[in-house]
């Protein structure tokens, strides 16, 4: 079918607008992280960055300190940077491992209460988190779980649960149910048949969910901002620090903020591959 | 190998029964086939021999003892799905060899079991394949492959050939039926289609709305239904099946509802009057001087034999010959029915006079 050139160039224009929309800002950052701190007030503003610089990045990193004269931050994002890690990686498998094998529950196990249950867990999404922060902050501090990484990672796992396990309950009802049942016929146990056969075919889903979750926990400001005041402060937090009351340094938010866009990018971008569809080709008809 | 028998069971869902007390003695051994229109219950039937399905009452047993409350795996028996349910992400061979590998049989002997399967069944060289690489035809064997490995009591297979093209279809049904004069495992097969019921089974078990109509081999149910269900259900084309009653006077015949006239064998003992239905098959008719007029409104040749549809009054009847003749459409032949092999039914219960 050939198409009009208005129609396409409405549908031109309107891509246009999205990926400008959503990746200005990300160019803005980038081409900031670049830009020598003079050419910050700079007027008129330049797209492209005049002189190129990577200042920001050797003060942000602690490289060659002496020559720029910096501040020494690199041990403060040093260790924002390894908890958003640390925080995210946990959080993203101990979610992604409950609510695979809680969905498995939900999908293949009759017992009573089951769908009372599951709307019950899926319905606290609806819960905005500032609603519960107070008194889950007071259960935090009983537990002696403030500023640890299992205490927060804890409070991500709640929040991302119940959409990761509305997702994988629709990923294994999709899964052929005569496939479990052979393997039951051929002698494998609840267990087995879920680590041998369902997961392995949940792949996908399995990925989307740890992506999701990865992402949420990643960009998490509110709760570690309250739960995560030093020892296991993440990026987020550490960097809007770089505000002070006398000077905003662009150049070290900018720098900071390039590197915590640039590793989701990279998580996303590995874990795609295992995002492909089709796995189930040839098994039922 | 095993017997297996089914002794008046029942199955609900809910409130729904969709059994309603099935009793079938299937010998050691024994190719069983149970036939029947789709939602009769027969996967329902299947699955519970399986262990797939709780039982709602009765008792199903394997081999003499009770396997109600057995799981699955504990019943020794392998089933072969109308979806075939291959494990995707697995080769050919370790689709074979699961069950075994599970059993934690030695290594050497998986093999050997999983080569062997797979040269009764031409997979040979298919062994390292993944089921999507593979055309409907061998996934369906490799399905059976991986039943014939565990050499197990009983095979149950659930509409295995459905998803195949009609030749193919073919060919399978000969290779399977091959395959159990060769290990001769009792062997269950559900089908709604009644010529793979005809040319695989020992014995038929004729099923309809969770109810049996009539167990029996291949030509006992060809040569006496039971009722008028199972007359219809078997025989392609299907049994001639004409209401009426017996005269009420002159000569003992049939009267159509119609008014037509159909001769009676002589030694038939029936009630003046009775309503019946008489039933007859397409191949028990032949042609000739002094028969029941009929008109000629089609003809079907398939080859072999020659199919014509006719009407006598306002019954369309089907007539199958051997014959060659030349007819067409509007002529009028004179059939003569072979009334040795004529059914008659109670027009009332359908059951056999
Ligand atoms: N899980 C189920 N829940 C409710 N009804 C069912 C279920 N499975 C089968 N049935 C019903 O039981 C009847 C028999 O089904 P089935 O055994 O699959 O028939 P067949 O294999 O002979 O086509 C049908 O009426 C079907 O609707
Ligand atoms: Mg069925």
């Amino acid at each position: 079918m050939k198409q009009s050139l208005g129609h396409r160039l409405f549908i031109w224009t309107g891509v246009a607008v999205l990926l400008i929309w959503s990746l200005g800002p990300i160019y803005w950052t980038l081409a900031s992280s670049v830009t020598p701190a003079e050419d910050f007030s700079a007027r008129p503003i330049h797209f492209l960055p005049q002189r190129f610089t990577l200042d920001h990045f050797s003060r942000l990193l602690g490289i060659d300190l002496a020559r720029i004269g910096g501040v020494e931050v690199w041990a403060q994002f040093r260790s924002a940077l390894l908890n958003s890690i640390v925080t995210s990686i946990a959080a993203t498998v101990l979610c992604v491992a409950i609510s695979a094998l809680g969905a498995y529950a939900f999908t293949r196990l009759t017992f009573p209460g089951r769908r009372f249950l599951f709307g019950a867990v899926v319905a606290t999404l609806a819960i905005p988190a500032y609603a519960v922060l107070i008194p889950l902050y007071q259960i935090m501090i009983s537990l002696r779980l403030v500023d640890t990484y299992l205490g927060v990672a804890l409070i991500y796992v709640s929040a991302y649960l119940p959409l990761s396990l509305w997702l994988l309950r629709s990923v294994f009802e999709a899964l052929p149910l005569s496939l479990e049942e052979a393997a039951q016929l051929d002698g494998a146990g609840r267990l087995y048949i879920f680590f041998k056969i369902v997961l392995p075919l949940a792949g996908p889903g399995l990925t989307a969910a740890a992506i999701l979750t990865f992402l949420g926990a990643w960009g998490q400001y509110l709760v570690p901002l309250i739960f995560s005041p030093n020892v296991t402060k993440p990026l987020t937090v550490l960097i809007p620090e770089f505000v002070t009351k006398n000077f905003i340094d662009y150049g070290l938010i900018t720098a900071s903020g390039s590197i915590a866009i640039i590793i989701p990018a990279l998580v996303v971008i590995f874990l795609n591959r295992y995002l492909v569809s089709g796995l189930l080709a040839g098994s039922v008809k | 190998m095993a017997s297996v028998s089914v002794t008046n069971v029942r199955k609900s869902y809910g409130h729904v029964e969709v059994l309603h007390g099935v009793g079938i003695e299937i010998e050691d051994g024994e190719f069983v086939i149970l036939v029947g229109p789709s939602g009769c219950g027969k996967s329902t039937l299947l699955r519970m021999i399986a262990g797939l399905e709780d039982i709602s009452g009765g008792d199903i047993a394997i081999g003499g003892k009770v396997v109600n409350e057995v799981a699955p795996k504990h019943r020794d028996i392998a089933m072969v799905f109308q979806s075939y349910a291959l494990y995707p992400h697995m080769t050919v061979e370790a689709n074979m060899g699961f069950s075994l590998r599970l059993a934690k049989a030695p290594k050497n002997e998986i093999q050997q079991r999983v080569r062997d399967a797979a040269r009764i069944l031409g997979l040979e060289n298919l062994l390292d394949r993944y089921p999507r690489n593979l055309s409907g035809g061998q996934r369906q064997r490799v399905a059976m492959g991986r039943a014939i490995v565990r050499q197990p009591q009983v095979f149950l297979f659930d509409e295995p050939l459905s998803n195949l093209d009609a030749k193919l279809r073919v060919q399978m049904r000969s290779e399977i039926k091959q395959l159990h004069q060769r290990l001769r495992t009792t062997t269950v097969y559900v089908t709604h289609d009644q010529v793979e019921a005809m040319t695989m089974a020992d014995r038929i078990v004729v099923m309809r709305d969770g109810y049996v109509e009539q167990i029996g081999s291949p030509l006992d149910l060809y040569d006496r239904p039971d009722n008028l269900f199972v007359a219809s259900f078997i025989g392609s084309p299907g049994m001639n099946l004409i209401r009426g009653h017996i005269s009420t006077d002159g000569p003992v015949e049939f009267i159509a509802a119609d008014g037509g006239r159909m001769p009676l064998p002589g030694k038939v003992d029936l009630e003046r009057g009775a309503e019946v239905v008489y039933g007859l098959r397409p191949e028990h008719v032949t042609i000739g001087e002094g028969g029941v007029d009929a008109e000629v409104i089609l003809i079907e040749p398939t080859g072999a034999e020659t199919q014509i549809v006719c009407r006598i009054g306002a019954e369309n009847v089907v007539v199958a010959l051997r014959d060659r003749i030349a007819v067409s459409a509007g002529d009028t032949l004179s059939l003569i029915p072979d009334l040795g092999k004529l059914h008659l039914f109670d027009g009332i219960t359908g059951r056999r006079l």
